[in-house]
């Protein structure tokens, strides 16, 4: 049994490994085509000679930094607001009633919808970066705790009543666990989320960041550059994916679904 | 000493609307301390209606039900439950589930420790402390939940046809392991199943219910020694029992 999963999971990297390898050869394949115009498709050399130009002078990391501190900012305050009004509303009526339908209201509208008047009321300043980004991953992720939270299967909180447990202890000792799977998946949507709108928000009120630097390689036509932050981007949220999944995994150990 | 007693009890979904359902009607009962009752009926005739309302989980329209005297008002640990759906803890290891109510009340870990080794070898599950739910069967499962119930000291415990979804050999591996340890306990059980064989197995009293509304029909007193083993159910008296209650049931 153990080597059979353990067979099906290389299978499985193998696969995956292969569908990138397949993408970066017809890219080279293409590019290598007498007719290409490498303004256009840079070849894979021209991109990661811009990788390491501007790793060599210091840009890229310092972009890096200052797009992963918006992203780790944004996604620590709005998931938090997210999982104490989330489990709130999912659990009390009143909370419920009370706040539902504005949630409800304003889910829809896009964050990036909100860029113009936060620019008029705090600048073009850090500050709005990381609130476009805290408002996108606060409004993926509520949605998300508030269904956990009515998930809760009603024999759970029955056996745990039955036993003696007040209705905190319920929503304490069963209710949140109980939640966890669906908690996860609205902190895993909230990154991607986190991700998707820094670029807008860099693209749009940017002075560093790896938006900028896309922004920079498009007012200077330096495809590979643009070529070069887009992998980037890919590879830092593919990552930090990876790492949630594996934390994911070690917490909810309990549940059936793997990663 | 823990004696319910449901009085004049009659218990109506949406009173006083035109979609009103009366589920339960008049019904007087006594469980003695330390008895072990069985309710059986058909379906609708609100046997489960009538355990959920003892343990608290909502209260009758009219009548009331006390515990030792005491008017029994929402749900506390006096009372526990074994439900029929799967309701053991996935989140928790076994011996996790089955000290979850000492845990609730401040209980030291030593004293954990010491219920859940108790309990985990009580309901037969000695080797699958660590195990999650997952990794276990129906049957042990089931076993999980009825370790969990006792572990947390109810005086009275209320069963809603917990071994109905388990198959035939299990349910009876689970009868008389129940039994067992209703022995060694003495607390008061009460019992819902649709099972006639079952209750007349396990019970000192089955009280039998029509249905629309739910009324009780008969009280039988099964006056099978006990200990009970398996091959009883194939005696005389038996059967002469099932026969008489199962003429009773509405089919």
């Amino acid at each position: 049994m153990e080597g059979f999963r353990a067979k099906l999971l290389s299978g499985r990297v193998l696969l995956g490994v292969l569908s990138v390898a397949v993408v970066f050869a017809l890219y080279i394949w293409v590019t290598n085509q007498p007719d290409n115009n490498p303004a256009l498709l840079p070849p894979i050399s021209d991109i990661v000679g811009s990788f390491v130009t501007n790793l060599t002078s210091g840009s890229l990391l310092t972009a890096l930094g200052a797009s992963l501190f918006r992203i780790v900012m944004g996604f620590i305050i709005g998931t938090s607001l997210a999982l104490i009004l989330g489990c709130l509303i999912g659990w009390y009526k009143i909370a419920e009633y009370l706040f539902d339908p504005l949630i409800e209201a304003v889910r829809p509208i896009p964050p990036l919808a909100y860029i113009p008047i936060i620019i008029i009321w705090f600048g073009i300043e850090e500050f709005s970066r990381v609130l476009i980004i805290t408002i996108a991953c606060f409004l993926v992720c509520i949605v998300n705790v508030i269904a956990g939270m009515k998930n809760v299967p009603q024999v759970y909180v029955d056996a745990a009543s039955t036993m003696g447990a007040s209705r905190f202890e319920v929503f304490r000792t069963v209710a949140i666990p109980a939640a966890t799977p669906f908690i996860f998946t609205g902190l895993r949507i909230a990154l991607a989320a986190a991700w998707t709108t820094l670029v807008a928000s860099e693209l749009i009120a940017a002075q560093n960041g790896l938006g900028f630097l896309l922004q920079e390689g498009r007012r200077y036509f330096l495809t590979d550059q643009v070529m070069m932050v887009i992998v980037i981007i890919g590879c830092c949220a593919f990552t930090m994916d990876r790492i949630f999944r594996k934390i994911q995994a070690r917490l909810m150990r309990w549940s059936e679904a793997r990663e | 000493m823990s004696e319910i007693v449901v009085d004049n009890l009659t218990h109506t979904f949406g009173k006083g609307t035109p979609a009103a359902l009366t589920v339960l009607e008049g019904i007087n009962l006594t469980f003695e301390s330390g008895s072990f009752n069985s309710l059986v009926g058909t379906s609708g005739c609100g046997k489960s209606t009538l355990l959920k309302m003892m343990a608290g989980l909502f209260s009758p329209s009219d009548g009331q039900m006390t515990l030792d005297g005491t008017e029994i008002k929402g749900t506390d640990r006096r009372r526990g439950m074994v439900f029929q759906q799967d309701a053991v803890f996935p989140w928790m290891t076994v011996s996790r589930n089955i000290s979850y109510g000492p845990r609730l009340r401040g209980a030291s870990k030593e004293e954990q420790r010491e219920l859940e080794a108790k309990w985990v070898e009580m309901v037969g599950l000695k080797g699958f402390e660590d195990r999650w739910p997952r990794e276990l069967s129906g049957g042990m499962r089931k076993r999980v939940d009825i370790g969990r119930v006792y572990a947390n000291d109810p005086d009275v415990l209320l069963m809603d046809e917990p071994f109905g979804a388990l198959d035939a050999q299990t349910k009876e591996r689970m009868q008389s392991d129940l039994l067992a340890t209703w022995r060694q306990t003495q607390k008061t059980v009460i019992f819902v199943t649709h099972d006639l064989e079952e209750a007349i197995f396990l019970s000192d009293k089955i009280i039998v219910m029509s249905a629309r509304p739910g009324r009780i029909r008969h009280i039988e007193e099964v006056s099978l020694p006990r200990p009970r083993t398996d091959e009883m159910r194939l005696t005389d008296e038996f059967i002469s029992i099932k026969r008489k209650l199962w003429g009773m049931l509405e089919h």
